[in-house]
């Protein structure tokens, strides 16, 4: 019986949260980055207001670089634990990569419901477009998640993989975190007219992962 | 069923050539050993005949009754037991199994799990709520042989696979490997045992300086 896609989706997603859930080292590597880079920011800031920009950028820099400390290891943590050829053999591409995209996502996104209610109150900020922030938080999570899953892919097998991971990160993102600063400062400031941004950083996270679909396959079934 | 055969291949790892136009052809329903002596390019052999590894040059094709395989469609049709090869150290057996039988579209029942348990030797309550991480390594390769066995794959490629196993498991790998060539399956089994190629139907013998075999 051939495996449906979304049928393999889930059992990649389902091995990954009770797999992580037993290895807790990917997620509290980002927790603690998060929380630690805030608490630094709060005692530096000490109550001063540093303006809606700075502040939307702020957030941005702590929610890319936490996931840095831990969206890389979906692959890595196979090649690591000698996993990454049977899951070659026995997975199929597109479960193995939109699997191993949700769970980033679902990962960031804990690390969201953490980091940014702290960051709200740490920090002293207040949102006045509710329906924007959230939107935009959920999108360049996204945008993350798929860059981050494709990315970490790509630089499996290189030795050096950490350096190339982010110098590769860093341009693919770009679409995704200057928009996403941009409209978090109107979504503090109440200027909420970015909706045609926030649709681009929707398309452009669908283009991510049309790109990272069509590119897997090469990955994954060619040496 | 299915053939895999070697044209002219050749590979090289860092400037070394390890295989020279190699020529080879494996079919389905027989055991075929990959013998020589250590660096000979046993598991390069194979990887290159589970379209693991590409060629140099040359072409590795697989046919199933004279259709070209997709390598997608190959894939689901493969079954590996290497030294390399790992199953999620934090996952019990079970888990492995469900997940990877799961990947191929088969559902693991509790009676099915039972009997491929005791098909490969490995005791049930012994393996009840442990890790994969804590298996001996002998326990380990029964585990590796249990998901073969489950995935219904048609061609297998066995690297050593009696490696760390006692006579009994010995004996398991060579009965099943018979039955699964009997029913029509590719085994390719590198070896350096006598005892073990002996067994095989064919043999292909590498060691050459580098590899030829017509």
């Amino acid at each position: 019986m051939k495996l449906s896609v979304w049928a393999g989706i889930r059992l990649v997603v389902h091995k990954e949260i009770t797999a992580g859930l037993r290895f807790r080292a990917a997620w509290t590597a980002m927790l603690m980055f998060a929380v630690t880079s805030l608490a630094c920011l709060s005692l530096a800031l000490q109550g001063r207001d540093p303006g809606p920009v700075i502040l939307a950028a702020l957030l941005w820099i702590l929610l890319f670089f936490s996931s840095f400390a831990g969206a890389d290891r979906v692959f890595t943590d196979e090649a690591a634990t000698g996993t990454l050829e049977v899951l070659k053999i026995y997975g199929p591409s597109q479960a193995v990569l939109f699997g191993k995209m949700i769970y980033s996502f679902g990962l960031l996104f804990v690390l969201a419901c953490v980091l940014v209610p702290l960051y709200l109150i740490l920090l002293d900020v207040t949102v006045l477009d509710w329906g924007l922030f959230s939107a935009v938080i959920f999108a360049g999570l996204a945008g993350i998640a798929a860059a981050g899953t494709l990315i970490a892919a790509l630089t499996v097998g290189s030795s050096v993989h950490n350096g190339l991971f982010s110098v590769l990160m860093f341009p693919v993102i770009l679409p995704v975190f200057l928009p996403a600063i941009g409209l978090t400062q109107q979504a503090l400031t109440g200027d909420g007219a970015g909706l045609a941004y926030l649709g681009g950083i929707v398309l452009y996270d669908m283009i991510l992962a049309v790109a990272a679909s069509l590119l897997f396959d090469y990955l994954w079934y060619e040496d | 069923m299915i053939t895999i055969t070697f044209d002219r291949v050749t590979r090289s790892f860092g400037g070394k050539p390890l295989f020279d136009s190699l020529d080879a052809k494996i079919r389905g329903g027989k055991i075929t050993a990959v013998t020589g002596p250590n660096g000979s390019g046993k598991s390069t052999f194979l990887r290159l005949a589970g379209h693991l590894l590409r060629p140099d040059s040359g072409q590795v094709s697989v046919k199933c009754d004279d259709a070209e395989l997709r390598r997608a469609d190959y894939r689901d049709r493969l079954g590996i037991v290497t030294p390399e090869l790992r199953f999620y150290p934090r996952l019990t057996a079970y888990e492995n199994m469900t997940f990877f039988l799961g990947l191929r579209g088969k559902t693991l029942t509790t009676d099915t799990y039972r009997d491929l348990l005791k098909r490969v030797g490995l005791d049930e309550t012994a393996v009840r709520g442990k890790f994969a991480g804590a298996f001996s390594t002998g326990m380990r390769q029964r585990l590796k042989f249990a998901v073969l066995l489950a995935s219904g794959a048609d061609v297998w490629l066995l690297d050593e696979p009696a490696a760390n196993l006692d006579a009994a498991g010995r004996a398991m790998i060579l009965r099943e490997a018979r039955q699964a060539a009997a029913s029509g399956a590719v085994v390719l089994w590198a070896t350096n045992d006598a005892g073990e190629e002996e067994k095989a139907d064919e043999v292909i013998r590498l060691g050459g300086n580098p590899a030829r075999r017509s």
